[in-house]
């Protein structure tokens, strides 16, 4: 266990990596989920099956195979239209964090897609005329009376998605992001030790979902204080 | 006419850039942090066999050497831009190179060799060091998913049981934990990662260091911009005194046990 | 750039090679997970506090962290040991399969047993009162009454629970195995094809994802014969 002292800087450093590609995949992923839950209830009708072929995809394939095309179809996709733009150009590619980010933030808004649907569709309609024979506008309605609402049905959903998210961030290691699963290998190479370095990665990712699931318990918690208390 | 003068003014503006650079100095980009190529000691040296090499090198063309820490992706576009005259940095001579630069003969191999447990009595060569297919019969061997060693075992053995690996360190994991009896890997990388470390003194190299150009390239060279087939030539003659009169074998030895330099001339070509 | 068909088609008899794997960890680790849910699921809900805190740490241990990090710490840690080389659990841990099915079964154990324990606490406490009034013994009202409509609340969670596992499975190509997703790397690093091979074996998945859904609404069905009869009547 002493051998783990020497590489607290690294792990710490490699958390910050996952942190990153964290921050960004969440807020990627919310803004994927509106978008397809938005095309889902207001789109045109030709964009539906659009929409659930991206939910069913993204749900139904394994995330790992799912990282493995967003990192490795990035060069390909990328030197194609570069070399279209520039024929000089020889090679051109998107580095692990954002590839990773991307992907990862995909499968979550996949979920996060139907979540924000069902939440709008949840919304007791009841409020809504009430707020309308109030005299609200559209936009004052949406924001002080139906994104509320919204948001306290969405929460829990959208909590599991959270926890996933950062679990899902462990894959990326697979494509070369320098992260703590990296850090652990690295380590290893040098003591030989892969339960103590797994195992210390493990305990960071307990501590990280831990994090998040106390902060998600406060944001239901305050979501919920105009609830009645049953 | 314009194009002709401008051929020859060229030819002239290469030739003067290239004879002023030989006179006194050459620019040498390696990475500085690839050991036991080229790194920096505890005291801030840049050393190691790519560094001595590039050293010696120079000694012998008469020009001093002055070395550019540049990081990997960079090193053909900062030899092309001018920002230093030599690579020597451990860069394996390829055809896709070569249509970017020169390269001059090799000073280091590329090899593969077998690693395994010292007391497996595994007969994976005949006495001549040819491959004995039969001694690969019921024992599992790891690789590199589409690495050379691949293609070689693949063409050599056929029937070979192979297990796929994304990386050195995995494999050597579970040599250590007995899950494959062998695997196929660069010599140099399994000593440095893998053999040197008490921890695996079961282990050692089997068979001969494996160096069919047709499967593994004909080695690591010295870079440089094309067109300047003078230097070209100076080094080559600087590289084979060196592979002749033992210099490279010494400079092998300060790093490994074991020779990994091209040990016959592979010639100008 | 644009597909290339003939490879997709070409290549999906190579990844059918790689099928068999793919749902001989599917099976195994369901059926284990099932039963050591089972087993979480009594401690979970058991009089014995510290029965209770041990399964609970148990429970966020392996739902909190990644199953990337789970099997890398059973394939590579546990290897470290002399102690399990020697031992005779070598034999099964030596093999990647036997290992990556250890390392999927102990994390879908966690999530099953949360299902359980959901399904079960999802069932009117007072039917078992009422069972036990009329002098039926516990196992009886378990067997016959509980077991039956907890059922019916298990299977739609468990469903996903299944999907999910299908696709932990492709964890086991970064331990070596060579199932759909192994096959599928090992392909592109010597076509360098990479959209034309994973989308294929993307597409194999996804059949499979379906087959389960399938089968997990047809068990629905099943296990809710009794009820519609009930609603019709």
């Amino acid at each position: 266990m002493v051998s783990v002292v020497g590489w607290i800087d690294d792990y710490l450093w490699g958390t910050l990596v996952i942190l990153g590609v964290y921050g960004v995949a969440l807020v990627l992923c919310i803004l994927w989920g509106l978008l397809g839950a938005a095309a889902r209830l207001f789109g045109p009708r030709w964009l539906q099956p659009l929409v659930s072929l991206y939910v069913t995809v993204f749900r139904g394939t394994p995330e790992l195979l799912i990282l493995l095309i967003f990192y490795f179809g990035s060069a390909v996709t990328l030197t194609a239209i570069g070399q279209a733009l520039d024929p000089d150009i020889r090679y051109l590619d998107i580095p692990p964090f954002w590839a990773g980010a991307l992907a990862i933030s995909f499968i979550a808004g996949a979920y996060l897609t139907e979540i924000f649907r069902a939440a709008f569709l949840g919304v007791d309609p009841g409020s809504i005329e009430a707020a309308r024979a109030l005299g609200l506008k559209p936009l004052p309605l949406f924001f002080l009376v139906r994104a509320p609402q919204m948001w306290r049905i969405a929460l829990p959903g959208f909590g599991n998605q959270a926890i996933s998210l950062i679990k899902d961030t462990a894959l990326i290691s697979v494509v070369g992001l320098e992260e703590i699963m990296f850090t652990a290998e690295m380590a290893i190479s040098v003591t030989q030790e892969p339960f103590v370095m797994y195992m210390v990665v493990a305990f960071i990712y307990l501590a990280l979902t831990t994090v998040i699931t106390s902060v998600l318990r406060r944001l239901e918690r305050r979501a919920n204080r105009f609830q009645e208390v049953r | 006419m314009l194009r002709v003068t401008a051929t020859i003014l060229a030819t002239v503006g290469s030739l003067l850039v290239a004879s002023a650079a030989q006179a006194d100095s050459l620019r040498v980009g390696t990475e500085c942090t690839y050991a036991p190529f080229n790194y920096r000691t505890a005291d801030g040296d840049l050393t190691g066999y790519d560094v001595d090499v590039a050293r010696e090198v120079g000694k012998r063309i008469g020009a001093d050497i002055e070395f550019v820490c540049q990081e990997w992706d960079g090193m053909i576009p900062a030899l092309l831009a001018n920002k230093f005259d030599l690579i020597v940095a451990s860069m394996s001579i390829t055809e896709k190179r070569l249509k970017q630069i020169d390269f001059s003969a090799p000073y280091r191999v590329s090899i593969g060799q077998f690693v395994a447990r010292k007391d497996a009595g595994l007969a994976l060569f005949n006495a001549d060091g040819s491959v004995n297919p039969a001694g690969f019969e019921g024992i599992r061997v790891g690789l590199e998913r589409s690495s050379t060693y691949e293609e070689w075992m693949k063409a050599k053995v056929p029937d070979a049981e192979i297990v796929y690996y994304d990386g050195n360190e995995p494999m050597y994991l579970d040599l250590a934990a007995g899950r494959v009896d062998a695997i196929m890997t660069n010599p140099m990388k399994a000593y440095l990662k893998f053999l040197s470390d008490e921890g695996n003194k079961d282990f050692d190299v089997v068979g001969p260091q494996i160096e069919e150009v047709e499967y593994f390239g004909i080695g690591v060279g010295v870079g440089m911009r094309q067109g300047q087939e003078d230097l070209k030539g100076q080094i080559d003659t600087a590289l084979k005194g060196m592979t002749e009169d033992g210099t490279l074998n010494e400079f092998s030895l300060r790093y490994f046990p074991f020779p990994i330099y091209p040990q016959q001339w592979a010639g100008t070509n | 750039m644009g597909l290339n068909l003939d490879l997709i088609l070409d290549t999906l008899p190579r990844l059918m090679s790689g099928i068999g794997i793919t749902l001989g960890l599917l099976v195994y680790s369901l059926l284990g997970g099932l039963v050591l849910g089972s087993l979480l699921c009594m401690a979970l809900t058991s009089k014995k506090p510290w029965l209770r805190a041990t399964a609970r740490c148990y429970v966020t241990f392996f739902r909190g962290t990644p199953a990337l990090v789970q099997l890398f710490v059973i394939y590579y840690g546990l290897a470290q040991f002399p102690i399990l080389r020697e031992s005779p659990l070598w034999i099964v841990m030596r093999d990647p399969f036997w290992c990556c099915v250890l390392a999927f079964a102990l994390n879908s154990g966690a999530y099953v047993a949360e299902i359980m324990r959901g399904a079960l606490s999802g069932v009117p406490k007072e039917l078992g009162e009422a069972a036990r009034a009329l002098g039926m013994r516990p196992l009886a009202i378990f067997r016959t009454i509980t077991a039956p409509l907890a059922l019916r609340l298990f299977l739609p969670p468990y469903g996903n629970e299944a999907v999910s596992m299908l696709k932990t499975t492709a964890l086991a190509s970064t331990v070596t195995l060579m199932d759909l997703t192994g096959v599928a790397r090992t392909v592109v690093a010597q076509t360098y094809a990479p959209y034309e091979i994973f989308i294929s074996a993307a597409i194999v998945y996804l059949a499979l994802a379906w087959i389960i859904g399938r089968l997990i609404t047809r068990a629905e069905r099943w296990a809710s014969r009794w009820q519609e009869a009930g609603v019709q009547s």
